[in-house]
């Protein structure tokens, strides 16, 4: 056994190659997509690093995704955000629907701005992307409840969680909020603009499940001893 | 008296804009102070708003619309996304370019007692053709023009939601939707020249017929004091088809409209005192490939044969003085937010991905 794992370590590929869920062998390299990468000189770089470059010479490298791009303006929240609200892999709709959300909340902004008198105007956000940023930060929760069961019964008990989960919390709120509790007829934009706003300045009904939330996990602090790892 | 607000309020906002400009763009006015008056905006501006005195030095640069002739002129005729980034911005800038700037001089020098020239705006879709146009009424109305303005005839030959008989002429057919938005914009544009009632929706279309007639009669006579101006966006659409269908679901071909026909009448080029002034348009013209934009392919045969001679003017994608103008503008007035995009790599990405294109590039920045 031990021999036929250690012959698969070498470069091959599969004969039939799945385009979609496919695993790559684990000898491919993960793909370079920043510029700045590229840009560095010789002399700049440490020795692991000039050791990562040899090794990229030889070793095969993994196609990249197709959602990354090595644009300026590419953010990772942004895309993993989208991607959230994508449905049945219609990625053009998700993106179309986060841009003109973004356009949308800066127009409201910058209407804002040019219509406020001298003195107010640094007080207004104008950057979409700055809100945007601040409202998921503002929804994520800091503690979340699961489900422990204990001498027969079953205890909401308060546990950390981690950066990602934090994250994913606040945006599956968000979009579930969006599609759910709105009036029907109004565009997705225009209903994430609203909540993003609301949530910017901590209103709004994904703020409040946070905060309920949180109530809850306050209120079963008790049973805090029952996690065990 | 809301006009009077915006007016005042565009002023307070010229003011601030001035000091933020003297205090932000410092390098910038160490530059300009040399000069006998030094510009309080930045080099993308203007202070003429005369399209009339505009020139070849002004090329690149944007001109504010002064908020009293931007309501009557512009009830109708500007592209959606621009009348919204006019309400953002509290402002109404044209750049000056050479295709307008062009038609522009013509319409200083022609001979109006020679019959009416014919100009006609081509280009890729999103290169400026209606802007050009705007830009052009501008300048008739500045002059004191009457001015008829269709904003986009594709609007008159399909959708139509109501078709009645002509009570004129029995064969053809009646649109009083479209006339009566349309007379009701004709009177907000030329409320200062005419004095005339708009009440009857349903002979409407007659009443455009014979105000397009009355015009068209009185600019021709030699002692006439005024001048007409026919802008029509979208003019391939009088020589295409229809998607307009009778109730026996027949088609209705384009001479049985009676709009269309009135207002092809006004296009043949036997009245003088007046210009023509005409734009194509791909994006709104029924069974016509996405690919054409030059006149032939669009006016088809008839079309073109029948505003042959006219004056093409090609209207391109931004040059690169342009993109900078444009650039520039966008982040006076806080439109580019992204941090990055204020970098050289970000400006280098921002051109490459809307290839210069104007409307493009208004899309690209509107979520950046």
């Amino acid at each position: 056994m031990a021999a036929s794992l250690s012959g698969l370590l070498k470069p091959w590929t599969p004969r039939v190659f799945l385009v979609r869920w496919s695993r790559y062998n684990p000898y491919y390299l993960e793909p370079e997509v920043r510029k700045e990468a590229y840009s560095q000189p010789e002399s700049e770089l440490s020795a692991e690093e000039k050791e990562q470059r040899e090794l990229k010479m030889i070793r095969p490298i993994k196609a990249a995704a197709s959602g990354v791009t090595s644009s300026v303006f590419s953010d990772p929240v942004l895309s993993k955000f989208i991607n959230m609200m994508m449905e049945h892999g219609n990625k053009v709709l998700a993106r179309e629907i986060m841009t003109q959300t973004l356009e949308n909340i800066k127009k409201k902004q910058v209407e804002k701005y040019h219509k406020a008198p001298e003195g107010q105007k640094e007080e207004i956000e104008c950057n979409p992307y700055t809100i945007f940023h601040q409202a998921l930060k503002n929804c994520q929760p800091v503690v979340g409840l699961e489900s422990i069961r204990k001498g027969g019964k079953i205890y909401q008990v308060p546990i950390p969680l981690s950066d990602k989960r934090r994250s994913f919390l606040a945006m599956k709120w968000l979009i579930t909020e969006c599609r759910d509790n709105k009036h029907r007829r109004t565009h997705m934009y225009e209903k994430l603009s609203q909540e993003v706003m609301s949530a910017f300045v901590h209103e709004g009904n994904v703020i409040r499940k946070k905060n309920e939330l949180h109530k809850m996990a306050e209120s079963n602090r008790a049973y805090a001893h029952y996690r065990w790892w | 008296m809301a006009l009077h607000r915006l007016s005042f309020r565009l002023r307070a906002t010229v003011c601030h804009v001035r000091t933020l400009h003297t205090s932000g763009w410092g390098q910038q006015q160490e530059a300009v102070a040399v000069e006998s008056e030094p510009e309080p905006f930045s080099v993308f501006r203007t202070q003429e708003t005369d399209p009339a005195c505009q020139s070849e030095k002004h090329l690149g640069q944007f001109y504010t619309l002064p908020s009293a002739h931007f309501r009557p002129l512009f009830p109708h005729g500007l592209p959606y996304r621009y009348q919204q980034q006019v309400k953002t911005f509290n402002e109404a800038c044209f750049m000056v370019r050479p295709p307008a700037l062009e038609v522009i001089s013509y319409l200083k020098k022609a001979d109006y007692s020679k019959p009416a020239l014919r100009y006609l705006f081509y280009g890729v879709k999103g290169s400026g053709k209606t802007m050009s146009l705007c830009h052009a009424v501008h300048f008739c109305y500045t002059q004191g023009w009457v001015v008829l303005h269709i904003p986009d005839a594709h609007l008159w030959v399909k959708n139509c939601k109501e078709l009645l008989p002509s009570s004129y002429n029995s064969a053809r057919f009646d649109q009083p939707l479209q006339a009566t938005t349309w007379l009701r914009n004709f009177r907000t544009t030329n409320e200062h020249l005419l004095s005339q009632g708009i009440s009857r929706v349903k002979s409407s279309s007659d009443v455009v017929g014979a105000l397009m007639k009355d015009l068209r009669l009185q600019s021709s006579q030699p002692g006439a004091d005024f001048r007409l101006v026919v802008a029509v966006d979208g003019v391939n659409a009088l020589w295409g088809r229809s998607t307009i269908k009778k109730e026996n679901k027949s088609a209705v071909d384009l001479e049985e409209l009676t709009l269309i026909h009135n207002l092809k009448k006004l296009m043949k080029n036997d009245w003088t005192g007046g210009a023509i002034i005409t734009t194509l348009s791909q994006t709104g013209s029924l069974y016509t490939p996405k690919s054409a934009y030059l006149p032939q392919e669009l006016l088809g045969e008839t079309g073109f044969d029948s505003m042959d001679p006219f004056i093409p003017v090609s209207v391109p994608n931004y040059s690169e003085k342009e993109f900078e103008s444009a650039y520039l503008y966008y982040l006076d007035r806080k439109w580019l937010q992204h941090p990055q995009s204020r970098t050289e790599d970000g400006k280098k990405e921002l051109s490459f991905l809307s290839s210069k294109n104007p409307s493009m590039l208004d899309r690209i920045c509107g979520f950046l």
